[in-house]
């Protein structure tokens, strides 16, 4: 007895030991767990090869997400209904929801798809940023510099579609902490973001090679910085920039038609890519131009103002850009970007692969666009052009689309027209409205056949209203809103 | 003395008269309260002159070597003494009356027990008397109406879905507001529930305010529900086998049901002919609703074997069982198989052990789709095609379709009605599959392993002073697959496609505490102090296929291609300082004081560490001298608790899509930072580069270490009152519930480069009384009727909602019925235009087609009187919280045969109930109205953006009704069996509705958000059950 009670004595004493050493033995990061599925921010960015990861980044950040909600940046996904849709060549199917804004010109400020592509323009401003950010641990020259053109030409392209689409728009040009709020919600003019643009994408001219079709290229920075140009009204330097890049390598595709589904051939000079079937770096704007394949009972569906102009003016190029639906034969489709080339089978909707994972790149910048930014260049502004530079480089893009007739004379008007036909459903209609001065006339006279809303301040979107409120005051919103 | 007891005496005196006195015998017995049947642990049973004797264990059971002639004299604190004599009975049943004067009950609080007439929190006990006869399948579902305080709602109708449940109102914006559960002593997750065996479980008490709770401190602040299992008895084995069947059928939506015939008798009074379409649909033949197909109602059976025994030093409990549960929808199934041992040993004086291991399986079928989405098909669409239907088969266009294959709308248009080719008709209105088929063509499921298993030594230091240890460890094994076959989709092969998510997650907890409990003189002291570690870790991964040409193997290596890949593995800490005071005058001046520092690993670094005080005092005033010897009141206690605890849930969102709670997500969107909040995470991406993937990482999160746990302070005054010997007994209660420093993703600007940054922000209020109301109105020898009477009210009030305040919010950019957060109105609060009046049919383009079609618009009024309707005239349309909820039961016992009835509801709350939307075929075009001919266009809207689906949400239901007939002990005891009962019960028997909902269940709930709550797409059916059981008692 006596000794089991030595035994109980000593149970105590080993009872509090076990807690006493617990509390001690708890080391100090007990309560601080690193994460091993994820990597923080602290202590990354150290070298060259993880600055590059940060590039990659950008691009993943022009891809957007391929998914239905809303919170997620869905970035070019989403740019046909910021652009197509509120030119005279697409709309919805069924007119319903905010999709349906864009074609009757009555934006509201709270739209989720007007939010979604400013956040995600500068989700990938920021991404450029820290790249920018991060150069000194490259400690090659030649690479930082490269580094530091490829992030400038993603950042200048961001801003470019900014500026383009709500005019003048908080100027980021560094990592900022979410406390600079005024920062965040002062509106820069216009020509101080082209500034911007401008020296960001002269850098990106001189750092850049053309190794890549879906990275920056030296080419992809020369065509755009001559959109840039001709949008500022700075036709010389367009043209040379645009005959930089007709000295580069491209050239036109045979068939109209192969321009879409062969990814990187030699017309593309900039696209964003996709990949399909992986959910992480597919498309889903493939399925959604087409009827009920995708969220949407159908949208980017094809106007019949622009199917005049196709079947007018396009050559073989209305066969290869839209299409009737064979569910609903009233309505047309678009047939650049058919999900993964596929043509969805007798009703146009049985895809053999997930049509909502779709790969098809999208191109930002093809030869083609570069001949008439030519053309338009040397127009200069001007209302028609005899010149044999401009005559060769139009004739090229006409001969490919059948319409072989030569051309003496090019008229600004036949200049848009043939950018319409040619660039259809690839969002520069809207564009080319502005930067030829046509928007209003266009605009107007189409809204009024058609019985949608347009006026003037309808060539703005509005600032995210979001955006406003949280600026408490600070922020103004763009006329009309 | 029982008049029965006396009479089986005296027929045992009888009996044993002849007998000559025998040496020393065993009796076993049991000792019940006489109040309500539960039997009571710790009773003393002593034989009168001598110091033999012994105590009931904790089912009330004991066993005595006695002799003839021995007086057994029982008594425990709180009850009358009875005086036994021995004659030869071996079996003995005793009923103890409640000493009112001294109510002992014993309940269990956090980390420890307290008497009942010494708390000074708000805890209420539900003792599992009859609970296990209810036939669900989930213990929380028989929890509903037990207690004032609790909400539980049926939000979601599938067999094994968990209902939602909230304590006291809903506090938390971004986190989970599910109740911490606490099974005896140990912390589990809220899925447990899922898997508890109810024969198991001993009794739930539910830890209501926060100084109750805050002894939970970082985990308390949406209440503790506490259970206790069933433990090992002393004595002879006890077997028990419990058993029922019942058969469940789904509430089907008046509103919803639809005929071709009553259609057509309104076109024709309208129009004076019949359309074509709808000539053509009466020749089809069919019409009948599809909630006739879907809800196809079910069986639910369950069986339970427990064994409990053992000796004074050991005891142990053992069961086994087995449940299936077919759910009313089709597919939707849920089966349940658990194992359980539970053993306790004292080695000696000093020092006990004991374990307890119950692994557990279950598997889901969920019924994968949308009750909307197969409600909304038309009455005279057939699931599959027969000799008769296949003659309307277009086949042109469908040249393949077979008697046996899927009817499709689209199959039935270009119909030659006149068979001469003069009208063909489109009767389709949608191009979508069979909606059977989209539910018949999927396999969803939940796999899921459980262990939960528990080891403690308890060593006595000394009378006063314990110290025990315990490690316990939860295990989950979830494996969550879902197939779409190739017939499951309008777009066939190509969207069929497998997704298999793999989770295990490990919780691992060690409890070490120092006990203290000293009575001398008038005082009652009773300390507690400890400290708990806890480490809990995660996996989790998810893999999907696609590219599936046909059905036949339904699993990942039969995909073409992986579309998507993920995992992710992360840990949690956590120590936590505990220590609670206790003190008691002359069991009148009553106090408790407790803190806990908690310490855990998500917070940010600055504010690892938190303290969680709780202070309440109580005064018996029925103890003081002026009212001790009143014959009214036999207890009367005042109380006042105030305590501060803390959420730090913010993972289950993302990461468990069927957590029991729809409120329960932060949704940061991402897992890794809602296990990591506080820090800056980059995430892994990719990007095609010239056609191959290229890896990079970008910034995930706003960093931000100053984050920490919402807080909760409750102030919590309340009365207990017992009148006439309890005939009349009850509580009232007042809250006032105040969490702050919400976890809110507050916005920023985009230009940051994100949406949104965690942080601590925003206040909300809940505050409401509860009450409760019971009383033993007849109490006979032969004839007992008690009755209860639960009620709650809650009043939830957004306080403070920093940079969110006003926002608007939709879940459907398709259909963006919004809703508002906005200071000083419920946190999720409807928004919209108010209807003034319906579009007149003549307007509408086709009101007869679809079938069942209503208008999509109506009339809404020009609230600001500006002439035109915008924004300015939309207004806060009603929230989904309930004002009152409210139970009243019944029990009756006749002889043997006893009756009892819960009535329950739920009043104030509204519901945005989509389903209208759909079924309604509301956005058929038929249903437009035409802008030729309509007067007053420009004041249309789309009904769902007004309150036209906003409907009262109250209902009133028959919960339980129970009727059973216990076998008389004297004929049972000829077949060795102690106990045989058997009964029938049902549950939502009668539910009524308010008259304005249109839908079948006004609990169900779509998960959404907290901050766009009571969002219902047409959602689940309520359900009502018949059924039979057995408890059999060996």
């Amino acid at each position: 007895m006596k000794k089991y009670k030595d035994i109980m004595k000593q149970i105590k004493y080993i009872a509090l030991l076990i807690i006493v050493s617990v509390i001690t033995s708890c080391s100090s990061d007990y309560l601080e767990p690193v994460p091993n599925s994820g990597i923080t921010a602290d202590s990354y960015f150290n070298n060259a090869d993880e600055v590059e990861t940060g590039i990659i980044a950008i691009y993943d950040a022009w891809q957007g997400v391929n998914s239905t909600s809303l919170s997620d940046n869905h970035s070019v996904q989403y740019e046909f209904y910021l652009t197509e849709m509120r030119s005279d060549n697409t709309r919805t199917k069924s007119q319903e929801g905010e999709a349906a804004q864009f074609e009757f010109y009555n934006v509201e400020a709270t739209n989720g798809i007007v939010a979604n592509y400013y956040a995600s323009m500068y989700n990938t401003i920021f991404r450029a940023n820290i790249v920018l950010d991060n150069l000194a641990v490259v400690t090659d020259a030649d690479q930082a510099a490269a580094f530091e053109a490829e992030a400038k030409f993603n950042r200048a392209l961001a801003y470019f579609n900014l500026v383009r689409l709500y005019g003048d728009v908080p100027l980021i040009d560094k990592v900022i902490s979410p406390l600079d709020l005024e920062v965040q919600y002062t509106r820069v003019v216009a020509s101080s973001v082209y500034d911007l643009i401008v020296s960001d994408l002269t850098t990106a001219v001189s750092g850049l090679d053309n190794t890549y079709k879906t990275r920056a290229s030296k080419a992809a920075a020369q065509g755009m910085l001559a959109k840039v140009y001709l949008t500022l009204g700075k036709y010389s330097e367009a043209q040379g920039l645009c005959e930089d890049v007709m000295g580069s390598g491209f050239g036109l595709m045979d068939n109209f038609n192969d321009v879409f589904y062969n990814e990187r051939n030699k017309e593309i000079i900039f696209a964003i890519g996709y990949e399909s079937a992986l959910s992480s770096d597919s498309q889903n704007f493939s399925a959604e131009w087409m009827n009920g394949v995708g969220r949407s009972s159908g949208v980017n569906y094809v106007t019949n103002d622009v199917i005049t102009a196709l079947d007018d003016f396009g050559g073989v190029r209305a066969q290869y850009s839209y299409r009737n639906d064979a569910s609903q034969t009233t309505q047309n489709q678009v047939t650049k970007y058919l999900p993964n080339g596929e043509s969805g089978g007798a009703d146009g909707k049985t895809f053999i692969s997930d049509a909502t994972l779709a790969g098809n790149d999208w191109i930002v910048l093809r030869y083609a666009d570069v001949l008439l930014m030519h053309v338009e260049a040397i127009l200069a502004g001007g209302n028609e052009t005899t010149d044999s530079q401009a005559l060769s480089s139009f004739q090229k893009v006409r001969d490919r689309a059948g319409l072989t007739t030569t051309v003496t004379i090019v008229t600004k008007d036949e200049l848009l027209l043939e950018r319409r036909v040619e660039l259809a459903f690839e969002n520069h209609r809207l564009f080319d409205l502005v930067r030829f001065g046509r928007a209003e006339s266009v605009l107007s006279a189409f809204s009024a056949v058609n019985g949608l809303g347009y006026s003037s301040s309808d060539l703005l979107l509005p600032i995210p209203q979001r955006e406003i409120n949280l600026s408490k005051g600070l922020m103004s919103q763009n006329a009309g809103y | 003395m029982n008049l029965k007891i006396k009479l089986m005496l005296f027929v045992m005196l009888m009996v044993n008269i002849s007998i000559i006195a025998q040496d020393s015998f065993t009796v076993k017995g049991t000792v019940i309260s006489q109040t309500d049947e539960s039997p009571i642990p710790g009773v003393n049973i002593l034989i009168k002159g001598g110091s033999k004797g012994t105590t009931t264990d904790f089912d009330g059971n004991f066993t005595l070597d006695v002799k003839q002639g021995d007086i057994l004299d029982i008594s425990f604190l709180g009850f009358k003494n009875k005086i036994i004599p021995i004659v030869s009975q071996k079996v003995l049943r005793v009923l103890l009356e409640e000493d009112t004067s001294a109510l002992e009950e014993v309940v269990v609080i956090g980390y420890g027990t307290s008497k009942k007439s010494h708390l000074t929190g708000s805890i209420s006990k539900v003792v599992n008397k009859d609970l296990d006869q209810i036939a669900v399948s989930r213990v929380d579902d028989a929890l509903v109406g037990q207690v004032s305080g609790v909400n539980i709602q049926a939000t979601d109708g599938e067999a094994g879905a968990a209902p939602t449940i909230s304590i006291r109102g809903v506090g938390s914006m971004a986190g989970d507001s599910t109740p911490l559960i606490v099974v005896d002593g140990i912390i589990v997750d809220s899925d447990f529930l899922g898997s508890l065996n109810m024969n198991d479980v001993q009794s739930f008490e539910i830890l209501k305010d926060a100084a109750s709770s805050s002894i939970y401190g970082s985990k308390g602040a949406n209440g503790v529900i506490m259970i206790s299992m069933k433990s090992g008895l002393d004595g002879k084995t006890k077997i028990n086998y419990s058993s029922y069947i019942g058969f469940k059928e789904a509430r089907h939506s008046d509103a919803y049901t639809f005929s071709i015939a009553e259609t057509a008798a309104a076109e024709l009074a309208a129009n004076g002919v019949l359309s074509d379409r709808t000539k053509y649909k009466q020749l089809i033949g069919i019409d009948r609703s599809w909630q006739d197909v879907i809800f196809d109602g079910g069986t639910i059976t369950s069986h339970s074997l427990s064994l409990r025994g053992g000796n004074d030093k050991t005891k142990f409990a053992t069961s086994l069982n087995f449940s299936d549960d077919e759910g009313v929808l089709l597919t939707d199934n849920f089966t349940k198989y658990g194992m359980r041992l539970k053993l306790d040993s004292k080695l000696n004086d000093k020092i006990s052990i004991g374990a307890s291991f119950s692994p557990s399986y279950t598997e889901r079928r969920r019924f994968d789709g949308s009750t909307h989405d197969i409600l909304r098909q038309t009455n005279w669409l057939p699931v599959y095609h027969d000799a008769n239907t296949i003659q309307y088969v277009d086949r042109n266009i469908y040249p393949d379709v077979q008697i046996g294959d899927y009817a499709i709308q689209r199959h039935f248009d270009n119909y030659d009605l006149y068979g001469d080719g003069s009208v063909l008709v489109d009767i389709s209105n949608t191009s979508n599959t069979n909606p059977a088929a989209k539910i018949l063509e999927r396999e969803r499921y939940d796999k899921k392993f459980k262990l939960f298993s528990s080891f403690y030594g308890q060593y006595k230091i000394t009378d006063d002073l314990t110290f025990k240890s315990m490690v316990s460890g939860s295990y989950q094994d979830t494996k969550r697959s879902r197939w779409q076959g190739v017939l499951s989709n309008r777009n066939g092969a190509s969207a069929a496609q497998m997704n298999e998510i793999t989770q295990r997650s490990t919780y691992l907890i060690s409890d070490n505490f120092f006990n203290y409990n000293k009575s001398f003189d008038k005082h009652d002291i009773g300390a507690t102090v400890g400290v708990v570690f806890e480490s809990r870790d995660e996996f989790f991964s998810s893999i999907s296929g696609t590219g599936y040409t046909n059905d036949g193997v339904k699993q990942i290596t039969n995909a073409a291609t992986i579309s998507g890949a993920d995992a992710f593995e992360w840990e949690k800490n956590g120590i936590s300082y505990v220590s609670r005071f206790n003190y008691a005058y002359d069991n009148k001046y009553l106090a408790s004081l407790s803190l806990r520092r908690d310490g855990s690993s998500i917070f940010g670094s600055e504010y690892k560490y938190g303290n969680f005080p709780a202070v309440s005092i109580g005064w018996n005033i029925s103890n003081e001298s002026f009212l001790e010897d009143s014959e009214v009141v036999n207890n009367l206690k005042f109380r006042v608790s105030y305590g501060v605890t803390g959420n730090d849930r913010l993972n289950t969102g993302s990461v468990n899509p069927d957590s029991s709670s729809s409120t329960s997500s932060l949704s940061t969107g991402d897992k890794l930072v809602d296990f990591y909040p506080s820090l800056a995470l980059l995430a892994a991406t990719t990007a095609s580069v010239n056609g191959s993937l290229q890896s990079g990482f970008s910034p995930l999160n706003i960093a931000n270490p100053e984050l920490k746990w919402e807080r909760l302070i409750e102030i919590n005054p309340g009365i207990d009152f017992g009148f006439y010997n309890n005939k009349i007994s009850g509580s009232i209660d007042w809250y006032q519930r105040t969490s702050d420093q919400l976890l809110l993703n507050n916005p920023v600007s985009y230009t940051t480069g994100f949406s949104n940054a965690l942080v601590n922000l925003g206040e909300v209020k809940n505050e409401g009384f509860e009450f409760e109301l019971r009383t033993r109105n007849v109490s006979l020898e032969n004839f007992s009727w008690k009755s209860a009477v639960i009620a709650t009210t809650n009043k939830n009030t957004l306080v403070d909602f920093a940079d969110s305040n006003g926002q608007i919010q939709n879940i459907d950019a398709k259909r963006a019925a919004e809703w508002i957060n906005l200071e000083g109105m419920p946190i999720s609060t409807y928004y919209g235009w108010v209807v003034d009046r319906d579009i007149p049919l003549e307007y509408l383009k086709n009101a007869y087609h679809p079938v069942g079609g209503q208008a999509q618009d109506v009339y809404v009024k020009d609230l600001n009187g500006d002439g035109l309707i915008d924004d300015e005239d939309k207004a806060p349309l009603g929230d989904p919280y309930p004002d009152l909820v409210w139970s009243f039961t019944n029990e009756f016992k006749v002889g043997d045969i006893d009756f009892s009835f819960m009535f329950q509801g739920s009043h104030g709350a509204e519901i945005r109930n989509m389903g209208d939307q759909y079924i309604f075929n509301q956005f058929n075009s038929g249903q437009d109205f035409n802008t030729a001919t309509t007067p007053d266009q420009d004041f249309i809207k789309q009904k769902i953006f007004t309150d036209a689906i906003i409907q009262d949400a109250s209902y009133i239901a028959l919960r339980n009704i129970n009727i059973g007939y216990n076998f008389p002990e004297d004929v049972l005891s000829k077949f060795k069996i102690s106990k045989l009962r058997v009964y029938a019960a049902g549950q939502n028997l009668m539910y009524k509705t308010a008259d304005d909902y249109t839908g079948f269940n006004p609990e169900s709930i779509d998960r959404t958000g907290p901050t766009t709550y009571g969002y219902q797409r047409a959602g689940s059916p309520i359900y009502s059950t018949i059924s039979i059981g057995l408890n059999l008692d060996f």
